[in-house]
């Protein structure tokens, strides 16, 4: 019986709506719950690129708070409703990383994180400066949270934290699935391909160029995507949206939840908004603590939490012993 | 003296501390092959040392011996202890532990300096400015490129005319080739590595007076010195000076010239530089 | 041996993962507990880059706390919502804090950013929010019913600091500005030039820079070059600091006469040191020397408590904090519009001398300060940085002002 599901739909999907429906019952507020999913969305975008294609890109954040502005502008401005704010976000977010990506993709290694990095700078430069579009500094003020309309009828206000949770719920989760669904396509086994050995790739007679640049795209639409909603719940696009400092922090949370996996995704985002959440109230220097993390993740846990989880599930399927890590670059299963 | 001029001056000065910030950086990524994003967290270290030494004992020369020491064997420490294990590694855990190790180093600081920055006053004999027509340029800035310059040239000697020099260089050609030698490469490996921190450790020495320390001052520092060396080419000595004094002019006259965007001029000119010479001005490939 | 190490890393993570989860919840669980008690939230960064404002801020809402004891005859629940220095959490957190708890009391803020979003969701639910940020747009274009605010906004800074210096100094015809680029830098720099204008001055020259700025020896060479009679620093907390540290070394104060417009104060002094601040004017909101009662009393409680002077941001959340509560008596209700009506036009003695809540903007009327950093040896205790040149209070009238509040 359970055959006829399609395997995009077991496994860690699964894992991933058991977690959706928990995450506002453990966690002490919905928007809280909310904050986590924005993140882990984020991480999914950074994730294609990272864990699929290989590409360590610290940029995310140009995308992030482009996202954030072109939604916050196009409600406020335009008064367009919901969805059509999000799509033109997306677009948005997918061409400008198209652009970014095509060029940062001519170089390779250090010399590709440092183009993400001074293009990252530059975004941040554009948006401070350019006030009477962005709200400079202040950031842009009084974004309306409009109610989902669907063909014409109104499904919900999304007034309350607990509705507008349950709409980014449905988000991740149809974006869940349908990454997944990339993934185990031949577009999905180039970009593994790619980033497994990007010459034998190109001598296989694969365009790696273009599929390149359209992860970079893709990654770039679900993050504005991500920067979007996270306007939407603030009713706020603050500028620290584009600053260096989320582009780091999204590599991050991509890391530590595991590269090449996408329910690790929903672990990096949970375990960096919990832990900051619960952790900077009690010791303003717990940033101290994650560079010990970070440190620990590379000495032994180069699958990051995912990688831990993985461990953990083989050792109670097989009572044989596992090798003592997770190789870091296996494929994925997912 | 026009104002260009002045700026061009002002400009090697900021230069001559972005060589001395990079020139360790680029050594440990020709050498190792190995990203070190916490390299600004020495400079900082470094910063942090002198004025600690100088709340200590009022004295700055103290301050520029024993620092810039302190923080080399800290790293000589931790690339024993830890980094040495991650040379094999891909770029990107490299960058992740070395920005553990930078995130663990700037919360110490403050944990240890607080959150506000610390003065260093100016050393009395270097108080006071040189008038140049309408301006005035410090004693202490002319000293830092002085002092600079001759540890260029040290430096210069140590890798072009010494054995360890060459080691290092054949090293970065090839490292199995120098370690059939029966050269111990691990240990020149840690003194590399501890030789790179000392002079981070030495930038942030001789900026102190001049911005006081301030806990988020290494994470910019790493910005400027990948700037550097990714403009003179990673790995190359030449680049790193040449790359030094040329971002710093470019950050100096554009004061003048766009003030507003004199911070991201030196992003601007990395990413034209990447694109247009793929290994910087005198990197290879 | 690495299979050990890989197993305690795993544990170590996940229970830090739980920790977190567990105290996040268990904070949750106490303050349901208290539900007798009058909910108060002060909002102020403990971590990240502004974590020093922060803590003393806090500190000196629990002050007020402490010192009102009882409102309404009910304890007062004081809850510390951290910002992170982030203003994005900063919304979510208070969007929290008033949709599970009912907050509607608010005190705090240090970015800009941070208290205009604060001050729309409480407006949102009807609250009351009293912060010392600097932007005009507090209590200017995006004002509302709910925000108010105690400092100082642009316009009285530098009318109350720019003139009275060009007054004292009548040959000093030539000002220079150095400003960073944004809207509270840009704000400050066009009242500048109006009070330029009238006082017939000449502005020789300005150097904008960026947010990010932390080398400003090319803008000081730039400011040698004009050859002015008074420098005239329009960037404030760490930027500040730095650009005078560097117009230290370049001794450029022997050659003009430095003001600060918007200095942060006794935090500033204590890090730059009397060698720097000596002979420096600086603009201020507050100065703990300032001889009237409420302050003296504040003071002494001040050192009673943390044993230290009160700094401008401890100054700041404390007066707030208090206003808030004596408004909650004076009302006998937690209601929070009858809390605002009671605020509004409210003239009572606060730390400054005589202060009033303006009803139109919500806006204090209160002293700006212009300080002068004295010598060394002129130093009667460790934090007696400056003398008071002269203070005065300067507001945009309703006709001008920007706020229009529904």
């Amino acid at each position: 019986m359970i055959h006829r599901i399609p395997i995009i739909l077991r496994g860690t999907t699964i894992a991933s709506l058991v977690t959706l429906i928990l995450l506002p019952l453990v966690l002490p507020s919905a928007s809280l719950a909310t904050e986590v999913l924005i993140f882990a969305i984020a991480v999914l975008g950074c994730n294609l690129l990272l864990g699929y294609t290989g590409l360590l890109s610290f940029g995310q954040g140009i995308f992030f708070g482009l996202g954030a502005y072109t939604a916050s502008l196009c409600l406020i401005r335009l008064g367009t409703g919901l969805l059509s704010s999000l799509g033109i976000a997306v677009i948005a977010g997918g061409v400008v990383a198209a652009a970014v990506g095509s060029l940062s993709i001519r170089r390779r290694g250090i010399y590709f994180v440092m183009l993400t990095l001074a293009f990252s700078q530059m975004a941040y430069f554009v948006a401070s400066t350019s006030k009477d579009i962005t709200g400079g500094e202040n950031g842009l003020l009084d974004v309306p949270r409009p109610p989902l309309v669907f063909f014409g009828m109104q499904i919900s206000s999304l007034a309350t934290g607990s509705a507008f949770y349950a709409f980014v719920a449905v988000i991740f989760i149809v974006l869940y699935v349908a990454l997944r669904r990339v993934i185990h396509s031949p577009f999905g086994s180039t970009l593994l391909a790619i980033r497994e050995n990007e010459e034998r790739a190109l001598a296989v007679g694969y365009n790696t160029r273009y599929f390149k640049i359209m992860a970079f795209a893709m990654s770039g639409g679900i993050t504005a995507l991500a920067g979007a909603l996270y306007a939407i719940s603030l009713h706020f696009a603050p500028l620290s949206n584009i600053e260096f400092v989320m582009s780091e922090q999204i590599v991050l949370m991509t890391i530590i939840g595991g590269t090449g996996s996408l329910y690790g995704s929903l672990l990096g985002a949970g375990f960096m908004v919990v832990a900051g959440e619960a952790l900077s109230a009690i010791w303003p220097r717990w940033m101290l603590l994650l560079g010990i993390i970070l440190i620990a993740i590379v000495m032994f846990m180069r699958g990051g939490l995912w990688g831990g989880v993985e461990q953990v599930m083989n050792r109670f399927r097989s009572r044989k012993p596992q090798q003592g890590q997770a190789p870091p670059l296996e494929v994925p299963n997912d | 003296m026009s104002i260009y001029l002045f700026q061009i001056l002002n400009g090697v000065g900021l230069g001559m501390i972005y060589f001395l910030l990079s020139i360790g950086l680029t050594i440990i990524f020709g050498l190792l092959n190995f990203v070190n994003f916490a390299h600004g967290a020495f400079f900082l270290l470094g910063a942090y040392l002198c004025a600690q030494v100088h709340i200590m004992t009022g004295n700055f020369w103290l301050s520029l011996l024993l620092a810039p020491l302190a923080v080399g064997f800290l790293a000589w420490l931790v690339e024993k202890l830890l980094l040495h294990r991650t040379y094999h590694l891909p770029h990107m855990y490299q960058i992740l532990v070395t920005l553990g190790l930078a995130l663990i180093i700037q919360e110490s600081s403050i944990i240890f300096w607080g959150p506000v920055g610390k003065n260093v006053p100016t050393p009395e004999v270097l108080q006071g400015a040189v008038t140049l027509g309408s301006f005035a340029y410090p004693w202490y800035r002319l000293f830092v490129i002085v002092l600079a310059l001759v540890v260029a040239l040290i430096l210069w000697i140590l890798l072009e005319k010494t054995k360890f020099g060459a080691l290092i260089r054949a090293g970065s050609e090839n490292t199995e080739m120098v370690s059939l030698l029966g050269v111990n490469i691990f240990k020149l490996f840690s003194v590399t590595f501890g030789l790179g921190a000392v002079l981070a450790g030495m930038a942030g020495v001789l900026v102190a007076p001049l911005r006081g320390a301030e806990p988020f001052m290494g994470t910019e520092a790493l910005g400027i010195g990948f700037v550097v060396v990714v403009v003179g080419g990673m790995g190359s000595f030449v680049g790193a000076l040449v790359g030094g004094i040329l971002i710093g002019i470019v950050q100096s006259l554009a004061s003048s010239l766009w003030p507003q965007g004199a911070n991201i001029m030196i992003y601007g000119a990395m990413a034209l530089v990447i694109l247009l010479r793929p290994y910087g001005l005198f990197g290879r490939a | 041996m690495k299979k050990r190490a890989f197993a305690v890393c795993t544990l170590a993570l996940f229970a830090s993962f739980a920790l977190s989860v567990l105290m996040t919840i268990s904070g949750g669980g106490i303050a349901g507990a208290a539900e007798k008690k009058l909910l108060f939230v002060n909002t102020t960064p403990l971590s990240g880059a502004f974590a020093e404002y922060g803590k003393s801020a806090s500190m000196g809402a629990q002050l007020a706390v402490k010192e009102t004891s009882k409102v309404l005859g009910r304890e007062v629940d004081l809850v510390t919502i951290d910002t992170e220095s982030n203003p994005g959490k900063a919304a979510r957190k208070i969007q929290e804090v008033i949709e599970q708890k009912n907050a509607r009391f608010f005190s705090g803020a240090c970015l800009s950013s941070e208290a205009l979003a604060i001050g729309k969701e409480v407006n949102k639910a009807g609250g009351v929010f009293l912060t010392p940020v600097g932007a005009d747009e507090v209590t200017g274009a995006e004002c509302n019913k709910s925000t108010f605010r105690w400092s100082v906004p642009t316009h009285g800074a530098i009318e109350q600091t720019v003139r009275p210096l060009a007054k004292k100094m009548p040959n000093a015809k030539r000002w220079y500005t150095i400003t960073p680029q944004y809207v509270f830098g840009d704000a400050l720099l066009s009242n500048a030039k109006k009070v330029f204008a009238d006082m017939g001055i000449t502005h020789v020259g300005n150097s904008y820079h960026s947010l990010k700025e932390t080398e400003f020896s090319g803008y000081l060479a730039e400011a040698m070059a004009a050859k002015p009679d008074v420098l005239l620093l329009l960037n404030f907390g760490n930027q500040s600091s730095a650009t005078l540290r560097q117009a230290m070394s370049f001794g450029m104060k022997n050659k003009m006469t430095i003001l600060v417009a918007w200095s942060s104060g006794l935090d500033q002094f204590r890090s730059l040191g009397s060698e720097i601040t000596e002979g420096v004017y600086w603009g201020a909101q507050y100065w703990h020397t300032v001889n009237n009662p409420e302050n003296k009393a504040f003071v002494a409680l001040t050192k009673k408590h943390f044993s230290t002077n009160p700094t401008y941001p401890l100054a700041a959340d404390y007066i707030e904090t208090k206003l808030i509560l004596n408004a909650i008596s004076a009302a006998n209700t937690d209601d929070p519009a009858k809390v605002i009506s009671r605020l509004e036009g409210l003239k009572y003695k606060g730390l400054t001398g005589d202060e009033e809540i303006r009803a139109f903007d919500h806006q204090v009327i209160k002293d700006y300060y212009l300080l002068l950093g004295k010598k060394k040896s002129g130093m009667k205790d460790g934090d007696d940085f400056v003398d008071i040149v002269s203070s005065g209070k300067s507001f945009v009238s309703q006709k001008d002002s920007a706020c229009k509040m529904k």
